[in-house]
């Protein structure tokens, strides 16, 4: 399922235009990072992607379908939506019914959905009768994220979900997420942490103060000096060294040194004839 | 327009009247649209009420609110008109009759409650929250503890306000319409929403009641504030008007 945006404008109120024309499009499949300072419009980005929010001008289309003509719940069945905060998502009294809460807004058959949600309960360890707001925020971070996960959407749009969590906690979020891209499902996130963008995202877009600056590949776009000045972002630390390599000689912009994304490669162009080493486990 | 109950700043006459005077003129103002039924006296509260608003530029706020007090007098106003049968019968109906007077009943409630709520509502606008808690402690020697709680508690409407929308945003985008079937399908969908509001409101409030006692919340008495809150002639002049308004009120009642 495809995303498109086509020249969005859009604001809360008439004096303060959060998004200036805003055009890309993510394809289906695709996993996606929305990176920039706060305030640059990405949240704002995400709201207009499930019809929270609609353009005051230009289209913002799911698979040729502008959203200004899908109803909410339409909407809901194709994108799935992952607050930053899950206390605004979490509204049911045990695990079990916050996991059937989206089946039964979306009037879906309550047999299949019952069966879904002890995949998903089985998958993630939950305890079905435990209360959500009793669970600490991670668990309930990863409660909002299985509510999402255990529609089967298409589209998945995360909005920081790795944000209040530990490393632990993020570590089991994000490699959720990962299965749920391997199993084909497009994956659009909005990510301060710029080491979880460079190890999950296939592509990045950045955006400033409403507009869209860049977008490529992830390490073509974390690599480029220009765009990481103008949304004021810190590039990974691996991606930070080789380009600090680039400044202090000139020499090395070509050498494997120099263009390393990982710390595998990093190692190898260092000590080409060492043994393959596994960095499992290593921390970054 | 700024948030609900956000400070607007300015210069005015009600900008700059000390607090206590401000909330005195417009508790006082209110009780007295109570004192009388003379609809063209009312009518003249509800335009002076206008004027105040004019002179702090908020014209547009305050018919934001006589639309919202709108609203619910006209409940109070078909009460009237259903259940006091008074004056030249226009309408027969099975219990009694719809009379002038009941129609003239039904009017006056709702420019009574329109002109009530003005000054009021220009309080709290044209006040910052700390200034009206620090002066009720100040001048009318309230314990702080009340004054805070109050205060806080006005605080707090607007932000559990937008945690409401948040948490009916986060429903919308799990398929939950509450924009199908009208007001009482708007009112059924939002009755479980209530449970993570008062969970996230008791969260709040206790990260509050933490950070207030760590910065000494207990310790703070009448002489903790350094801002003073004199009264000015026209505070005075402001009081001296409104309790002749009242008298005023009471005689034509």
């Amino acid at each position: 399922m495809t995303i498109e945006f086509r020249d969005v404008h859009a604001s809360y109120d008439a004096n303060t235009p959060i998004l200036r024309g805003v055009s890309f499009t993510v394809n289906d499949g695709e996993f996606v990072a929305f990176v920039g300072t706060n305030g640059a419009g990405k949240s704002t980005t995400m709201r207009l992607v499930n019809g929270l929010m609609k353009p005051e001008s230009g289209e913002v289309l799911i698979d040729g379908v502008p959203t200004t003509q899908l109803k909410t719940s339409e909407l809901a069945r194709r994108v799935g939506f992952l607050f930053q905060n899950p206390d605004s998502q979490i509204c049911c009294n045990t695990v079990r019914e916050e996991l059937l809460f989206g089946f039964r807004a979306l009037k879906m058959d309550m047999d299949d959905a019952a069966r879904r949600v002890d995949g998903i309960i089985a998958e993630f360890g939950f305890n079905p009768d435990d209360d959500p707001f009793l669970l600490n925020r991670g668990t309930r971070q990863l409660l909002a994220l299985a509510s999402i996960v255990v529609l089967e959407t298409p589209v998945v749009v995360l909005d920081e979900p790795t944000t209040g969590l530990d490393f632990r906690e993020c570590v089991k979020v994000m490699d959720i997420i990962r299965r749920l891209h391997e199993r084909g499902t497009t994956v659009v996130m909005v990510c301060h942490d710029m080491e979880v963008v460079a190890d999950f995202a296939e592509r990045v877009i950045v955006m400033s103060d409403g507009l869209v600056v860049d977008q490529g590949p992830t390490f073509e776009v974390l690599r480029n000096r220009r765009t990481l000045e103008a949304a004021s972002l810190v590039p990974p630390q691996i991606v930070d060294i080789s380009l600090a390599l680039q400044l202090m000689d000139p020499a090395l912009v070509e050498s494997p040194i120099a263009r390393a994304n990982t710390l595998a490669e990093l190692y190898a162009a260092i000590a080409p004839d060492a043994q393959a080493v596994s960095f499992e486990g290593v921390a970054r | 327009m700024n948030g609900f109950l956000e400070y607007v700043p300015g210069t005015s006459l009600l900008h700059r009247m000390n607090p206590v005077a401000k909330l005195l003129f417009a508790v006082i103002f209110a009780i007295m649209c109570f004192c009388t039924s003379n609809l063209v006296f009312l009518g003249a509260m509800l335009v002076l009420g206008l004027v105040m608003a004019a002179s702090c530029g908020m014209m547009r706020q305050t018919f934001g609110l006589m639309k919202a007090v709108f609203v619910f007098s006209l409940i109070l106003a078909l009460l009237l008109i259903l259940t006091s049968s008074s004056g030249e019968p226009l309408v027969d109906l099975p219990w009694g009759y719809i009379g002038t007077g009941s129609i003239l009943a039904a009017v006056t409630t709702s420019v009574r409650l329109e002109a009530a709520a003005i000054p009021l509502f220009l309080t709290f606008y044209v006040t910052k929250m700390s200034d009206l808690s620090n002066s009720v402690v100040k001048v009318l020697h309230v314990p702080y503890k009340y004054a805070f709680t109050f205060t806080s508690t006005v605080h707090f409407i607007p932000v559990f306000m937008n945690d409401m929308k948040g948490i009916m945003e986060a429903q919308t985008a799990r398929g939950v319409e509450f924009d199908q079937g009208g007001f009482v399908n708007k009112v059924r969908l939002m009755v479980p929403l209530c449970v993570p509001l008062l969970v996230s409101s008791v969260r709040k409030t206790n990260s509050a009641a933490i950070a207030a006692e760590v910065r000494g919340f207990n310790l703070r008495t009448r002489e903790s504030g350094y801002k003073q809150y004199p009264f000015a002639a026209y505070d005075i002049a402001a009081l001296v008007l409104v309790i002749a308004l009242v008298v005023v009120a009471v005689i034509l009642h």
